[in-house]
């Protein structure tokens, strides 16, 4: 392996592919991708993206919650033919999930990539933290995701489809969801980020998408996927993670409980990563499939990516090594730095 | 099933086209009031004047469904798929033939087909058509600068004088280019538009032409429902603003935390 070639660049390369795809993908491959492809994207591509090629499963969801099983509770009709709806998009969902697993969100998801992006701009700004968030923190915030899942995609939607709520409460989730606006700037469409002051659940729900959006945008500049922590997709793709036919395995050794080394390098700051000595499969909750804790494993197959049985790519002290390397060489680039040498540069000029 | 009120098919008896006007005898609508609110069942399209019309529904997988004009009116059957349908209704005259089309968004189960399908294929023998056709999310609104193509045949035809003509009383030309498309601004014709409201209006546009090869003189239509644009009640700038506070406040939050480790 040479210093720059190294996972986190091919997850790089793949995550600029996939963002193209997905928020322009229509533009090179046929107007109207998003209708062949599956409309029940384990990522989150947005609908209103009039370039995108593949629909968020969130969308169908909220919709169905909204028009179908709402409607049936309400009408007392067949309850079977108020899910069915949502079982075929959950069905087409888990068709798609079940080949990458939770590497949707490390590897295609649009917001994701943006986030990195933000990242690395933070990084050689002089800006990007080399600390994570702390044990406290990230386990105050991993149940936000879950409410974001339950209440904004399941519950207000469905109780909008029982009459309880009004029309504008039928996708709270896409109404503040950050890929909307994200994704439709890309493509040079500002009618997403607005404030809509049509009644007080549309201003309320545009002002906290906005809001969100800004936040998401400077926050990324100084954490790691700050939305990612929060985001519903990654709670969705929790629930089905035992069927992704890839997966991160440990096989742990006395010496992990000591080192740590892949729980810092985790962007979602799992710390179960290096602590959990229980269990093979340590695909957790928030874990995207990055492979970063692979990367940065310094003990030969401890942590291994593996599709079904098969590895296809495993920690070694080698790897470890070029790639601790080919890091301390990326993050010392960065603007500060670059400042300082001009610096001191000036003052040998002048002594 | 769902309030519709799909004003015209042949709109030319209610929108009076000096410029070229279709014949008296032609087809003309009003609309049907509908009661019910399954959004997902059959759609009724008023017709007047439109005896004699032979009337055609496709559906997204281009398989075809001939309707049938009962007082007055049309019913577009519950097909249960999802997507764009067409609706075309044709009179032939000899030496003189009309069409009207109009797109329409059914619900249902997934068509798993393009709408692309159906605008590419040749419904009538002169026929205007979306370029593209308003996607997920989009309609077309007031202000909004759509394309369509003019096409005999199935080939374009260039330099076409091309009308929009809306039920609000607006009236546009464009000259279709070498590829037969034409670009119009949708115009912001409704009426007593209050700033900062929701307004739910909608109208009927239309955009027709004509064109004669040899004897046959071709007339064709298409009609659109268009709303009025969210911008009269929604901020882009205002939301600029929101996004730049949420950036300040992520920018806080990123500090304090700094600045908290520091002192750890």
């Amino acid at each position: 392996m040479t210093t720059w070639i190294n996972l986190s660049l091919l997850r790089k390369l793949v995550q600029l592919s996939a963002f193209i795809f997905f928020v322009y993908g229509g533009l090179i491959t046929g107007y109207y991708l998003e209708d062949k492809i599956s409309g029940a994207l384990p990522a989150l591509s947005c609908a209103y993206d009039f370039q995108g090629s593949d629909l968020c499963t969130l969308i169908p969801i909220q919709h169905q919650m909204d028009h179908r099983l709402g409607e049936v509770i309400a009408k007392g009709g067949n309850l079977m033919m108020g899910i069915m709806p949502t079982l075929i998009t959950l069905g087409t969902f888990l068709l798609f999930f079940v080949v990458l697993n939770k590497a949707f969100c490390g590897w295609v998801c649009p917001v994701g990539t943006f986030q990195e992006v933000m990242q690395l701009i933070g990084q050689k700004l002089g800006l990007q933290r080399h600390e994570s968030l702390s044990k406290k923190l990230v386990i105050r915030l991993r149940p936000v995701k879950w409410f974001m899942l339950l209440v904004l995609v399941f519950g207000l939607p469905l109780l909008t489809g029982i009459g309880m709520l009004n029309h504008d409460m039928g996708d709270p989730f896409c109404r503040i969801c950050p890929s909307r606006i994200l994704t439709t700037l890309a493509t040079g469409e500002t009618s997403q980020l607005t404030v809509d002051t049509a009644n007080t659940t549309t201003l309320v729900l545009s002002v906290l998408g906005d809001f969100l959006f800004g936040l998401m945008i400077a926050l990324a500049l100084t954490v790691r996927q700050p939305f990612c922590r929060i985001c519903p997709m990654l709670a969705l793709h929790a629930v089905f993670r035992k069927l992704g036919l890839l997966r991160l395995i440990k096989s742990a050794t006395p010496r992990c409980d000591r080192c740590g080394l892949c729980a810092k390098a985790c962007p979602m700051d799992i710390h179960e990563i290096h602590t959990d000595m229980q269990h093979p499969n340590v695909t957790f909750e928030d874990c995207t499939l990055c492979g970063r804790c692979v990367e940065f494993c310094p003990d030969k197959d401890v942590l291994q990516l593996k599709y079904t049985f098969i590895p296809i790519f495993s920690s070694s002290p080698q790897y470890f090594k070029q790639r601790k390397k080919s890091q301390t060489q990326w993050e010392r680039k960065n603007l500060i730095s670059w400042f300082k040498q001009a610096r001191s540069k000036t003052e040998a000029k002048a002594q | 099933m769902q309030r519709q009120l799909f004003r015209s098919f042949i709109a030319a008896c209610l929108l009076p086209l000096p410029a070229m006007a279709v014949d008296t005898d032609g087809p003309e609508t009003k609309p049907i009031e509908q009661p019910s609110h399954d959004h997902r069942g059959a759609k009724q399209i008023a017709l007047e004047n439109g005896e004699g019309a032979t009337i055609t529904l496709w559906k997204p997988d281009l398989t075809t469904q001939t309707l049938i004009l009962e007082h007055g009116g049309i019913t577009i059957p519950k097909t249960g798929i999802d997507n764009y349908h067409v609706v075309v209704a044709e009179k032939d005259w000899g030496n003189q033939k009309e069409a009207v089309i109009r797109y329409e968004y059914m619900f249902g189960r997934p068509s798993k087909q393009s709408p692309s399908k159906l605008t590419t294929v040749e419904k009538t023998d002169f026929e205007i058509v979306p370029d593209p056709i308003p996607r997920e999310h989009y309609r077309y609104h007031s202000m909004q600068t759509w394309g369509f193509l003019v096409r005999l045949h199935g080939k374009p035809i260039p330099n076409l004088e091309l009308i929009l003509q809306t039920t609000n009383g607006s009236q546009q030309t464009a000259i279709s280019d070498r590829n037969g498309r034409v670009e119009f601004q949708i115009p912001d014709d409704f009426p007593n538009i209050v700033a900062g409201e929701r307004d739910k209006r909608s109208a009927q546009l239309t955009i027709s032409s004509r064109y004669r090869k040899g004897d046959i003189a071709y007339q064709t239509q298409l009609n659109a429902d268009y709303r009025v644009n969210p911008t009269h009640w929604q901020s882009s700038q205002l939301g600029l603003w929101v996004v730049g506070v949420g950036m300040l406040a992520g920018g806080y939050l990123g500090r304090t935390r700094k600045i908290k480790e520091k002192r750890t």
